[in-house]
């Protein structure tokens, strides 16, 4: 578990961490949905992230990194007193070629939150946990009460795998977000159970 | 380009350099995710009127388990700052560091602990305070 390098039996023992990230484009409510379930009121702190630049048409050249210091927004639910749930609203997902690793590495899902009315500033975050093979959802924010469009639409124009959900949800609403990110842990939860059978059909 | 002592780097924008804090030392506890916990030990809390600034404060907001990125936070610190005054206050033993288990995204108890957990948080209060724009 959550041992240290040397025991110190006067110290307290933390809560076991873990962490879902909420992405998508700016202002496009990842801040609200953080704090629609978050027990604190969201905290900032300055992160560094890597930006990648984008000379992909020329392979001789070793892509371009640049550390960018963004402010990450975060809150936290204690799920029971061993268990705490950290949610982190990765920054800069408007702009292509960003990496959050530093951010996202041991989440156990991400929920990427769309406003249909802005598909394409979501594209960079659904192609990110595509590439990082994470469990995520993809969740529509509904604004002014109705979405601009279906989901089935949705699900078109960003050409996600079928085993990926896409669902409305209101990120103001505790039990909407809270249900979203139940929508994603359900969704790691087969994957796992799936590896786990296969690893022991082996 | 130079990060010298004379010589901030380009891209800092803060009038205080911020690893200044850690005397130019970076990533040294680079591996540690921000939700890693971490609390003051007897020795640290006994020691605290002989700890310099963020050593102390990091101490001080400590007496109760916390997440890097909440004390970061707490005290207006980069992330990155944190990580390395934490591994500072580890060796020194003046701090307890407990990094999350790296596979727990596969790990199907601890998925199914936190649906049950996030399935039971009281939910019916939680929307009415949220303010309706993002602030990002």
């Amino acid at each position: 578990m959550n041992t240290d390098t040397y025991t110190d039996s006067y110290s307290i023992r933390p809560p076991m961490p873990v962490k879902m990230v909420i992405a998508g484009g700016f202002g496009v409510g990842k801040t609200t949905a953080v704090a629609s379930v978050s027990e604190i009121e969201p905290l900032t702190t300055e992160a560094a992230i890597t930006e990648v630049a984008t000379g992909i048409d020329d392979t001789s050249m070793t892509p371009h990194k640049t550390t960018t210091t963004v402010a990450l927004d975060f809150g936290c639910v204690t799920l029971d007193p061993t268990l705490k749930l950290y949610l982190f609203g990765t920054p800069g997902q408007d702009r292509f070629g960003f990496m959050w690793d530093d951010v996202t590495e041991g989440a156990l899902g991400a929920l990427v939150v769309v406003d249909s009315r802005r598909l394409d500033d979501c594209f960079p975050a659904v192609d990110y946990f595509e590439r990082k093979a994470m469990p995520f959802a993809v969740a529509v924010n509904i604004f002014d009460g109705s979405l601009a469009y279906p989901l089935s639409a949705v699900r078109e124009a960003l050409d996600v795998d079928a085993e990926v959900p896409v669902v409305s949800f209101d990120a103001r609403s505790a039990t909407s977000v809270r249900d979203s990110l139940v929508v994603v842990l359900e969704l790691a939860l087969t994957r796992a159970a799936t590896a786990a059978a296969a690893a022991a059909a082996c | 380009m130079s990060t010298g002592p004379d010589t901030a780097p380009a891209d800092t924008v803060s009038a205080v350099r911020p690893f200044l804090l850690t005397s130019g030392r970076v990533a040294v506890e680079s591996t540690l995710p921000a939700e890693t916990q971490v609390v003051a030990t007897t020795e640290g809390l006994g020691a605290l009127g002989s700890l310099a600034f963020e050593h102390r404060a990091i101490i001080e907001a400590c007496r109760a388990p916390l997440s890097l990125a909440e004390v970061a936070a707490r005290l207006r610190l980069h992330l990155n700052v944190v990580r390395v005054l934490a591994g500072d206050l580890k060796n020194t033993r003046h701090l307890t560091v407990h990094a999350p288990q790296p596979d727990m995204s596969s790990d199907v108890d601890v998925l199914r602990r936190v649906i049950d957990g996030l399935r039971a948080i009281p939910t019916s209060t939680g929307s009415g305070s949220v303010p309706a724009s993002e602030k990002d």
